[in-house]
């Protein structure tokens, strides 16, 4: 279990982080999500002890993260950095050596990656000659070539296209299979919504909603309802709530739960021909959005 | 895991990854070859022998003059040749381009391109006086006993120093050292710079210090360039005591091999001097663009020391030269000199050494700290004071 309870950060009258409080167990994915600027980064910094926080503090299997610990972690910073000129399977070897493998298990650790990857037949590749997606999956195995118990990814899926995210996404989901706690901090929350088991959300600095995505979709206060109809202006049957989309005659609002949805569909088929009708817990970015403004609200 | 095992996979990635490199093989072949040709080829080393003067005679002269010139010539280890010219218009004009380093009009008048070669120019008045005085003693009609009175005897004369040629080949020696020493540690400073900048400007650095602490990847990225720079150099070093044993060479020194020898060594204390700056100054900068704005400083102050050491060369028992072998920006250059020079006292190359690494080690400290703390920042330039502020805890 990764306890990171009460971290704070300042960089001159930046407030960076403000007492960020949240865990992450072994075998789940958690997303960390917020917007650009929110803290994400300094967080996983803090992690790696890349920065020292000004107040908290970050434990491991109850103990405080230090050098030991951390040789059992494995990062993929946001800005994405490896040895362009250096090849592949040596690259892999070097940081699997770097986080304490002996040198003949840190070569069959690379190789290994390299089978699971599809790259075997370019292990003697310099970086730089691989294709862009290819590049990023190196760089995800660099992360995870020494089976770290615990995986911090920054913005693993920034700039991938939708098959890269497939990809990655089910890699996630390997690697937490086997055990390991993963960590990955992302601003786009539609195109995690269906990675991340467990979601904490940070805005400012602080944890503004933590919790297992279920659990925090069953229990939000508010569902999503969209309705499509083909007829006469209809606008007039929809509930009182928030609308967060209008187009091609469908439209996406944030009702109360407690909505009286016999009502709606009775009066939307008055109207005309109803297309489109269904009522959803809310999406990862309503949860978000909503957490955000009570936080900076209160 | 151990730091020590951390800093060494650093020192092997570095030299793995540059000693494969074509560069460094075709550099190596170069630089040994260079090397090579000025031990083999003596003309090149110490200067080889002095080119003859020409004397461009025109007027009148004496019969006797060119046997006197020789003469004259031969006791200052010059030698002399004449040529004699139809007018004063045409002399001249070997006298511009340069066919005839002097003009003697009449036998009685010296006429120069520009500057006065005064070597020449009192071998030249020595036989013209020593005609003159010939003719006055025949004309008087002296016996031998007294024309032998008349003759002054020759002064006799001893070095203090070694002989001339001797010299000049330590100089030789001492200068050749210097700009290899000079290349190297520029050239490897170099490298470790543009290293580090990589290292910042791919984030591969980030990916790195999750890994291990800014001091052992600096530690290692300066010890493996440097392992890279030493097999260079020595290899370097092993070709030019190669080409000793066969070229057998009369113009060197007794001593050359083991001033080859100590350049080597010296080789090692002054990279490691630098390279500790170089390593700073790169970790200030993301770009590569802005290495050369970060060299220049550093490259500054070696081509000072550079001059420094040329300045000893020329008198290495003088008290700036002692000072200079002593201050570490300077001792290693300054200290080649002196030992290509003759011998240095124990207790001076002892004392050097240790003023040597104790600033290297207080170097490494702050230099570490500037990197532990300007490392991570990327973007714009790093001010040194952020980065000094920055280092204080995560060195």
């Amino acid at each position: 279990m990764l306890e990171v309870s009460d971290l704070s950060k300042r960089y001159g009258d930046v407030v960076a982080l403000d007492g960020a409080t949240f865990r992450a167990a072994p075998g789940r994915i958690v997303g960390f999500l917020g917007p650009n600027g929110a803290g994400k980064t300094t967080t996983m910094r803090a992690i790696f002890g890349l920065v020292s926080p000004d107040g908290g503090e970050v434990r491991w299997r109850g103990a405080p993260v230090g050098a030991e610990q951390r040789a059992r972690f494995g990062y993929m910073p946001e800005e994405r950095g490896l040895y362009p000129k250096m090849r592949v399977g040596e690259q892999l070897a070097f940081f699997a050596e770097l986080s304490g493998l002996a040198r003949d298990e840190a070569r069959d650790a690379a190789g290994r990656w390299l089978d699971r990857l599809g790259l075997a037949d370019r292990a003697d590749a310099r970086l730089e000659e691989l294709s862009h997606g290819n590049q990023q999956r190196v760089q995800f195995a660099a992360a995870l070539v020494h089976d770290p118990e615990l995986a911090v990814l920054d913005e693993p899926f920034s700039g991938l296209d939708p098959l890269g995210v497939e990809a990655l996404a089910a890699l996630l989901r390997e690697t937490a299979a086997s055990g390991v706690a993963v960590v990955f901090s992302s601003h786009q929350l539609d195109l995690v919504e269906d990675v991340c088991q467990d979601v904490v959300i940070i805005d400012h600095g602080r944890i503004v909603l933590a919790g297992i995505v279920e659990d925090l979709k069953a229990a939000a206060s508010r569902r999503s309802l969209q309705i499509g109809v083909n007829g006469e202006p209809w606008m007039a049957v929809l509930p009182s709530g928030t609308v967060t989309s209008r187009h091609n005659g469908q439209v996406r609002v944030l009702v109360d739960a407690s909505t009286d949805l016999d009502q709606i569909l009775a009066s939307a088929r008055k109207a005309g021909e109803v297309t489109r009708f269904s009522f959803e817990p809310p999406s990862l970015t309503d949860l978000f959005l909503e957490a955000v403004s009570e936080g900076r609200g209160a | 895991m151990s730091g020590v095992r951390r800093v060494w996979l650093v020192v092997r990635r570095e030299w793995i990854q540059r000693v494969r490199s074509t560069a460094f093989r075709v550099s190596t072949v170069i630089s040994a070859a260079i090397v090579v040709a000025i031990i083999a080829i003596p003309q090149i080393y110490g200067g080889g022998v002095e080119p003859p003067r020409v004397v461009g005679v025109v007027g009148e002269s004496s019969p006797q003059l060119q046997a006197a010139l020789r003469a004259a010539g031969e006791s200052v280890t010059l030698s002399v040749e004449t040529r004699a010219f139809e007018d004063e218009a045409a002399g001249r004009a070997a006298l511009r381009t340069g066919d005839v380093n002097v003009l003697l009009v009449d036998q009685g008048a010296l006429v120069w391109k520009a500057e006065v070669d005064d070597q020449l120019g009192a071998v030249v008045t020595a036989a013209v006086q020593a005609i003159d005085q010939q003719r006055a003693i025949d004309e008087i009609g002296l016996t031998p006993a007294e024309q032998q009175q008349l003759r002054p005897a020759p002064l006799s004369s001893r070095s203090l120093e070694p002989v001339t040629k001797e010299r000049t080949a330590r100089l030789a020696l001492a200068t050749i050292g210097l700009v290899l020493l000079l290349m190297f540690i520029s050239f490897y400073g170099g490298f470790l710079l543009v290293g580090v900048i990589e290292e910042k400007s791919s984030r591969v650095v980030e990916v790195l210090l999750s890994r291990l602490r800014p001091t052992e990847l600096l530690s290692g990225k300066i010890g493996g360039i440097g392992l890279v720079g030493l097999a260079q150099f020595a290899l370097v070093a092993v070709a030019a005591l190669i080409a000793l044993v066969f070229a057998d060479n009369p113009e060197l020194p007794a001593t050359t091999r083991g001033t080859i020898g100590w350049i080597v060594f010296w080789f090692v204390l002054g990279y490691a001097f630098y390279a500790v700056l170089y390593g700073a100054a790169g970790s200030l900068v993301s770009r590569q663009e802005d290495a050369q704005s970060m060299t220049f400083p550093i490259t500054a102050v070696l081509i000072v020391a550079y001059i420094f050491a040329l300045e000893a060369a020329q008198s290495p028992d003088s008290t700036m030269a002692l000072i200079g072998s002593f201050v570490p920006p300077t001792a290693p250059l300054v200290m080649i000199v002196r030992i290509a020079n003759g011998s240095v006292p124990w207790w001076q190359l002892g004392l050097s050494v240790v003023l040597m690494l104790a600033t290297i080690c207080g170097m490494v400290l702050l230099a570490g700290r500037i990197y532990a703390g300007a490392v991570l920042r990327t973007g714009r330039r790093v001010k040194l004071k952020e980065a000094w502020r920055g280092g204080e805890l995560s060195g």
